[in-house]
């Protein structure tokens, strides 16, 4: 009997102890997220999630702020010679890495050599696209606090560009081996890497001397946790602090907990239907879509607000062409749910009904689970299309072995549903989707003449009111004859415990540096 | 007995290559993974390069060679997705799905047997029909909901048990830290709880049944009959005579079922958050990570192959008729 007492009391005492109830102190805050982090390698990551992490291990040189706007972070300032073919970065002084040595414009030429080398083989984001798209030539260190970023040519989004490069120093990465810069970096931001159990988190804590922003919190833990319900409910337990990717139909539930709140924003990236323009689709509706006045037409079948609030629980920020706003032409407004205007275009376009009440069919591919609710948005707009004449069907396509391959070879369509990130602080960032006719991007492969000659006025060194003033005519062409179905910027949805002040960015990057409680 | 081993471990050889030659070319119908592994805006200058610097510039052949050339030095590349050897990543997971496995078997199997033979010796009473209907229950009953509602409940409403997530303790055993596995164990059992009763839900009403109906036909056997003439206590039949001639098809089914649930446990450490293997193995798929699906699939071939050999030695142990040649 009483070892039967003991035993209960045993079990008792072990299901009350403290250790069980998994909520995280004063100064640690929790991130649940839905997969892990690919490495910790910032020369070879091209997910955002792992930047994510990454952002605060490691520091830039100028940083994109939770305005939007680019900021000096590792680099007081910066100034360009005459053909803008060098940038001059002076680094702030006292900076360190988390090895103890000092930061110097030496560390800061490494990383940029080191990423652009190709002994290395690295494939990630820095010099599988900034590097690239920088136009970059080379390192010059002009004294051991300023660094100069040579260019091929002037490049007006070149500042932006470079806040995507995170700096790592010269001592620590000569010596790591390879496995070691992936799996236990030495940062120069402000939290240093503590463990990573893969799968299941990664644990930071505060870098101790790191002034350039100051830290509430000691530890940030990031923990994977792929399945949204779960997620939701450890954040409704208060086991977490913020969670990512809300599914839509648990928005109520976790809005009526008592722990956490969900924060709505519209995101950066661009939703849209995409119209292929190589002549590759010799089928009537192939052939149709690719003129000018029947893709306006198709614009106006769609409702866009309907499916917004139905299906993503949210009223998303309209797009009027490809650039994020505010910075797209603030003149051009989105084409209104007309189908009657719809009908009559088509008619006029040379397209009427048939006696089927069909005036052409399409194929509208797309992938399933990577957008918000794509399935559903997909089937709903192919039924807005059916419903003026234009039968669509669907085909759902795997994304990763067919869909992918098959947009970046500009070989989808007649249509295709997409979404492509953007940014928050320059047009031509967005615009850079369609630099060249040949571009990756270029998913639709435009051709189009009045867009494309505007591209060289747009890219020269001017004042920024000028600049936007071409931005802005170039926008307009794009909303009159786009190879884009302009539709919505995804709004993304974070779960936010109520003891946290943490706002949730627009561009999808999660910056806990100032996040406090309450 | 020793020639069948070698025989069977070369047949088992053969197999796990197969396996290999299978994946290998499934993986790649799939078409170019490069897509996957550059950044969204990379031009076709930066996806070239970053082709040839992952090898998918070579022909499938060659692809394959390397990686047959890698495998009889015990290197399997590296995992696409975490730039290190794939081979110690799936090393990584696999103590994690060990620990989760073997908990929901000798859940399930602890509980089944006595189920099944309870259920077989009241065959129609009620006890019967309430073991059964269990049984129908859990095998009729998808793991995810099953876990969802585990986890709304006992995690968020009472808030009793961990909704997620995994404390080692098989992890630092194998690193030879004895004492930071025993401080583990109360969190790691209490982590356990959720997941494997999840798993051993569904194992658990089919070893029942099949017990039950294995049982049933041994019952009716004349040496039970015999044993109860010679008026044997009831449980000595049961268990002596009974239980011993119907295990040989639980065995079976207990020894390749844990072969299956080592890398199909992918909903439930999906659900639990749970860093197994079946979900870096799913991972891996989806992001086409080939070097680690092949270091995987080459370890799970191998545990299925050795685990289909263990259930014929046991086999040949349990019933002396059965002579392995």
């Amino acid at each position: 009997m009483n070892s039967r007492l003991a035993a209960a009391a045993a079990l008792l005492a072990l299901l009350s102890s403290p250790a069980l109830a998994q909520r995280p102190d004063a100064s640690t805050v929790v991130v649940a997220f839905g997969t892990d982090a690919q490495t910790l390698e910032p020369a070879e990551m091209n997910s955002r999630d792992t930047m994510n992490i990454a952002d605060h291990i490691f520091g830039s040189l100028y940083e994109i702020g939770d305005d939007g706007h680019l900021s000096p972070y590792f680099a007081d300032s910066f100034s360009e010679n005459t053909d803008g073919t060098e940038i001059a970065f002076k680094l702030h002084p006292g900076l360190t890495c988390h090895d103890g040595s000092p930061l110097t414009a030496e560390d800061v030429a490494f990383t940029f050599d080191r990423a652009r080398d190709p002994a290395n083989k690295f494939t990630g984001s820095t010099p599988g696209f900034v590097l690239t798209s920088l136009g970059f030539k080379g390192t010059r260190v002009i004294d051991p606090l300023t660094v100069g970023i040579e260019l091929n040519a002037y490049n007006p989004i070149a500042l932006g560009l470079i806040t995507e490069v995170k700096i790592v120093c010269k001592a620590p990465y000569t010596k790591m081996s390879r496995v070691q810069a992936t799996q236990t970096p030495v940062g120069t931001g402000p939290y240093r890497f503590v463990e990573w159990v893969k799968s299941d988190r990664i644990v930071l804590e505060k870098q101790p001397g790191f002034t350039l922003r100051h830290a509430f919190f000691d530890r940030i833990v990031w923990r994977v946790i792929p399945e949204a319900s779960t997620r939701a409910a450890e954040l409704m337990a208060g086991n977490v602090d913020v969670i990512t990717s809300v599914a839509p139909d648990q928005i109520d539930t976790v809005n009526h907990s008592a722990n956490a709140k969900v924060q709505a924003v519209s995101g950066t990236r661009r939703m849209y239907v995409g119209v292929q323009m190589k002549p590759i689709f010799s089928t009537p509706g192939g052939i149709a879509v690719r003129k000018d006045d029947v893709r306006r037409a198709l614009q106006y079948a769609i409702d866009v607000p309907t499916i917004c609030e139905q299906l993503l629980r949210t009223s998303c920020q309209r797009a009027t062409d490809l650039v994020n706003p505010p910075l797209g032409n603030p003149d051009i407004k989105p084409y209104p749910y007309d189908p009657a205007a719809a009908e009559k275009m088509l008619d006029a376009a040379g397209y009427p009904r048939g006696a089927n009440g069909v005036r052409f069919e399409l194929t509208l591919q797309a992938a399933s689970g990577r957008y918000l609710n794509d399935h559903d948005v997909v089937l709903a707009i192919a039924q807005y299309l059916s419903d003026v004449g234009v039968k669509t069907n669907v085909e759902f396509m795997d994304w990763a072995s067919v869909f992918l391959p098959l947009t970046r070879r500009h070989e989808a369509g007649p249509l295709f549903f997409l979404g492509t990130g953007g940014g928050t602080w320059n047009p031509l960032y967005d615009m850079a989707d369609f630099a060249d006719v040949s571009s990756v991007t270029n998913t639709p492969s435009w051709s189009d003449p009045d867009w494309f000659s505007l591209w060289p006025e747009a890219n020269r060194k001017q004042p920024e009111v000028d600049r936007q003033k071409v931005v802005n005519r170039m926008l307009q062409v794009f909303h009159d004859k786009g190879p884009w179905l302009e539709l919505y910027f995804q709004p993304d949805f974070y779960g936010v415990s109520n003891r946290l002040a943490w706002q949730a960015r627009r561009d999808e990057r999660i910056n806990l540096v100032g996040a406090t409680l309450k | 007995m020793i020639a069948y081993l070698i025989r069977r471990l070369l047949q088992g050889g053969l197999v796990v290559l197969g396996v290999t030659v299978v994946t290998f070319l499934a993986l790649h119908l799939g078409g170019d993974p490069t897509y996957l592994y550059v950044s969204e805006r990379a031009s076709a200058g930066d996806i070239a390069a970053a082709r040839a610097a992952l090898g998918f510039d070579q022909p499938l052949s060659v692809q394959y060679l390397r990686f047959l050339a890698g495998l009889l030095h015990g290197d399997l590349g590296t995992s696409l997705t975490y730039k290190t050897g794939a081979m110690g990543v799936v090393m990584g997971f696999f103590p994690a799905t060990i620990e989760l496995t073997l908990s929901a078997m000798l859940l399930a199997v602890g509980l089944s047997i006595p189920l099944g033979v309870l259920a077989a010796l009241h065959r129609g009473t009620p006890l019967d029909g309430g073991i059964m209907v269990l049984a129908l229950v859990g095998q009729s009953v998808p793991s995810f909901w099953m876990g969802i509602m585990f986890i709304l409940f006992f995690g968020l409403g009472l808030q009793w048990l961990p909704m997620s997530g995994h404390v080692p303790v098989l992890a630092p055993l194998l690193a030879g830290d004895v004492g930071q596995a025993v401080r583990n164990l109360p969190q790691a059992a209490l982590h356990l709880i959720l997941p494997a009763v999840t798993i051993a839900f569904f194992s658990l009403a089919r070893n029942s049944r099949l017990v039950r109906s294995s049982m049933l036909e041994v019952l009716e056997q004349d040496y039970v009959r015999t044993a109860r003439a010679k008026g044997l206590r009831e449980s000595r039949v049961v268990i002596g005579h009974a239980l011993r001639n119907a295990w040989l098809p639980v065995v079976t089914m207990i020894g390749l079922e844990f072969g299956f649930l080592l890398g199909g446990v992918v909903v439930v450490e999906t659900i639990f958050a749970w860093p197994g293997v079946g979900r870096m193995v799913f991972n891996a798929i989806n992001q086409r990570d080939i070097p680690l699906v092949q270091a995987a699939v080459v370890t799970l071939s191998g545990v299925f192959v050795g685990l289909n050999l263990l259930v014929d030695l046991l086999y040949a142990w349990l019933d002396p008729r059965v002579r392995l040649a």
